[in-house]
């Protein structure tokens, strides 16, 4: 009789220790909508370091948008992904799973767009440099190294612009290269200033 | 009255006609005048066939309404509070051991459904479908409730694979893994716990630059087997501790809860150091094996059960430590653990045991081509020498995509002479993460 009565109070002590200790947890609201947005350039860098800590990093256009959203709230399980990290990761694969569009079908989508007004620096520094990295060597195993002197940066700028404009798949990179970087803000202004910034800081 | 009307009008017409001036218009001017309305003749057909073209290519009304219909169809489709997932794994290969004759493997197949209520719950669950020779097992390798609490706290419950370390909890399945077999003593009935049944509590939180993940756990915590041993001339059957059973329980049988959890913290990009463990009590509730030589005077196999049928809980303790370095196309990774049991005076098996197990991983993949490499060491002490194995296992990887995997690995075993453990191993493997 005393070991029932110890074991009740046993048992109340872990269920009470733990309503305890999640209603101490501090709550945040829950987002107006789901999920709330996340940011790009954010969403990009954390993509980059934290699927490859496990598995080969999937491609973006391997899932839908909504097969992303239960996707990443998964790995946000798995991973011990914050919530704003696996927001920010979200809003980068959903704005990155379009394919490469062909060049036969559209010479430049990036024509009808105005410019941003940043510079090339700055749209690299936001958009390109989760994968390409502050030295242009590329942050992920088969992202191109545009310091090498055979390397990309060889190639004439319309085909460059071009493959910035309408996305473009490395060999052997873990996904293709969304077009604009999966920026679609992105003009033809602002794509030409950012591949002059690629030449000034990379090219040899 | 009308028809003389009628009849005088181009009467008078042409006499006006013939009273005005005549100009004089030049041949040169005509010919001018007469390309100029040839001109805009022409100017006017094409604007006419322009005309008709945009004509044909404006959408109508009618089609506008199609088309808004179109969308408001795919937004409920893309945008329902629910959201209904199936991913998950599964191989196919082919294993010959050494000893035994090469056979074709069906593997597993391991889907995922994910239900998911806007942010607030998902419901995870993974079955594991395997065949043993004709037959199907069904398994239910977990099953959550995740509740996202906040930003840094989800609250697991139900069935969850064990959070100590990471073999179990993140690279077990067969698309991520990268040998076809696990490392010795991170498998089923090794020294690391496989699964949970309780309440988890999981996330993730910044320190400054540093980030951090934890888990933390309290479940019905795991089983004990013994085995028992009746020698020849011997009146009690002598026990001892034949492994634990540390896959989830829905029952607690002792009424004692474990705890544990893992920590991890990634200094910086690429380099994850986990720290974790597990604490509480567990009891012997399964007899495995019996054997009873020939002049044992102490009974049957039901009297060895008896034997174990009152035992008392004792302690049970989980350390673990990880890492995993990635480095440009070079992956490594390694994982320690070890498992203990007390000792206890007033069970039938009063001498405890430890079960350990470690190993070292590396991968490299020579891009831009789809091949890998992979090298593994790892080294399983447990108390039974059949079972203690140290092992080098060597692969070659093709990635036909990221998650569509062939897999040729040969492994070097060494354990006791004339043991399953000491057998090497060729093993061929097809995986696909979906």
């Amino acid at each position: 009789m005393q070991s029932t009565h110890k074991a009740i109070l046993k048992s109340l002590a872990t269920a009470g220790s733990l309503s305890l200790i999640i209603a101490l947890l501090p709550k945040t609201a829950l987002a107006a909508d789901y999920p709330a947005p996340g940011d790009f350039a954010r969403g990009s860098k954390a993509w980059a370091e934290n699927c490859g800590r496990c598995h080969n990093i999937r491609g973006a256009d391997d899932l839908r948008d909504d097969q992303w959203i239960t996707t990443v709230f998964h790995m946000r399980v798995r991973a011990g992904l914050t919530g704003q990290e696996m927001r920010d990761i979200l809003t980068f694969l959903q704005s990155s799973n379009n394919r490469p569009i062909s060049a036969s079908i559209v010479r430049t989508s990036a024509g009808s767009v105005a410019d941003s007004g940043l510079s090339g620096q700055a749209i690299y520094n936001q958009t390109c440099i989760a994968c390409h990295g502050a030295d242009g060597r590329g942050t992920l195993p088969g992202v191109p190294d545009f310091t090498d002197e055979r390397g990309r940066l060889t190639k004439p700028d319309a085909e460059l612009l071009r493959n910035m404009a309408n996305g473009f798949q490395s060999p052997g990179s873990p996904m293709a290269m969304p077009a604009k970087g999966g920026n679609p803000a992105l003009s033809e202004g602002d794509l030409g200033n950012v591949l002059k910034y690629l030449r000034e800081a990379f090219g040899t | 009255m009308n028809e003389q009307h009628i009849f005088l009008r181009p009467t008078v017409l042409a006499v006006i006609a013939a009273l005005m001036p005549v100009p004089s218009i030049a041949a040169g001017d005509i010919d001018a005048l007469k390309e100029t309305v040839e001109s805009l003749q022409k100017q006017l057909e094409q604007v006419q066939k322009q005309l008709k073209e945009q004509e044909e290519a404006a959408a109508s009304k009618q089609d506008v309404q199609q088309l808004q219909q179109e969308v408001a169809e795919a937004s409920e489709w893309r945008d329902p509070n629910t959201l209904i997932h199936m991913a998950g794994y599964a191989d196919a290969g082919y294993v010959d051991a050494e000893g035994e004759d090469g056979s074709f493997t069906v593997g597993r197949f391991a889907p995922i459904f994910h239900f998911q209520y806007r942010d607030l719950v998902m419901l995870e669950s993974e079955l594991e479908i395997t065949q043993n020779d004709t037959e199907t097992d069904v398994a239910l390798e977990y099953l959550t409730l995740d509740y996202f609490y906040n930003d840094y706290v989800t609250v697991l419950a139900g069935k969850f694979l064990s959070p100590v370390g990471q073999f179990r909890q993140n690279l077990h399945p067969s698309w991520i893994n990268k040998l076809p077999s696990a490392p010795p003593g991170f498998g089923h009935d090794g020294a690391a716990p496989v699964s949970e049944l309780g309440i988890q509590l999981r996330g993730g939180f910044p320190l400054g630059s540093i980030r951090t993940n934890y888990a933390l756990y309290v479940g019905n915590g795991p089983e004990l087997k013994a085995e028992a041993e009746g020698a020849a001339g011997e009146t009690e059957f002598e026990y001892e501790l034949d492994g634990i059973d540390a896959e989830a329980f829905s029952s607690d049988g002792d009424g004692e809860k474990v705890f544990g959890g893992r920590i991890g913290i990634i200094p910086v990009a690429g380099l994850e150091i986990g720290l974790s463990g597990a604490t509480g009590k567990a009891t012997i509730t399964e007899l495995e094996a019996v054997s009873i030589d020939a002049g044992f005077l102490g009974g049957t196999a039901e009297d060895a059960e008896a034997g174990i049928s009152n035992e008392p809980d004792r302690d049970y303790d989980v350390y673990g430590a990880d890492f995993a370095l990635q480095w440009r196309n070079l992956d490594t990774r390694g994982e320690y653990v070890k498992s203990k049991v007390g000792n206890e005076s007033s069970s039938a098996v009063a001498e405890g045991a430890e079960w350990e197990s470690w190993y070292l991983q590396a991968a490299y993949r020579l891009r831009p081509t789809k091949w890998e490499g992979v090298v593994r060491y790892t080294e399983f002490d447990s108390p039974h020498d059949s079972a203690d194995q140290d092992q080098w296992a060597v692969g070659v990887n093709y990635l036909f995509s990221n998650n569509f995997i062939g897999k040729l690995s040969y492994e070097f075993n060494d354990g006791q002479n004339g043991s399953t453990a000491d057998d090497d191993r060729f093993f061929g493997q097809m995986a696909y993460g979906f």
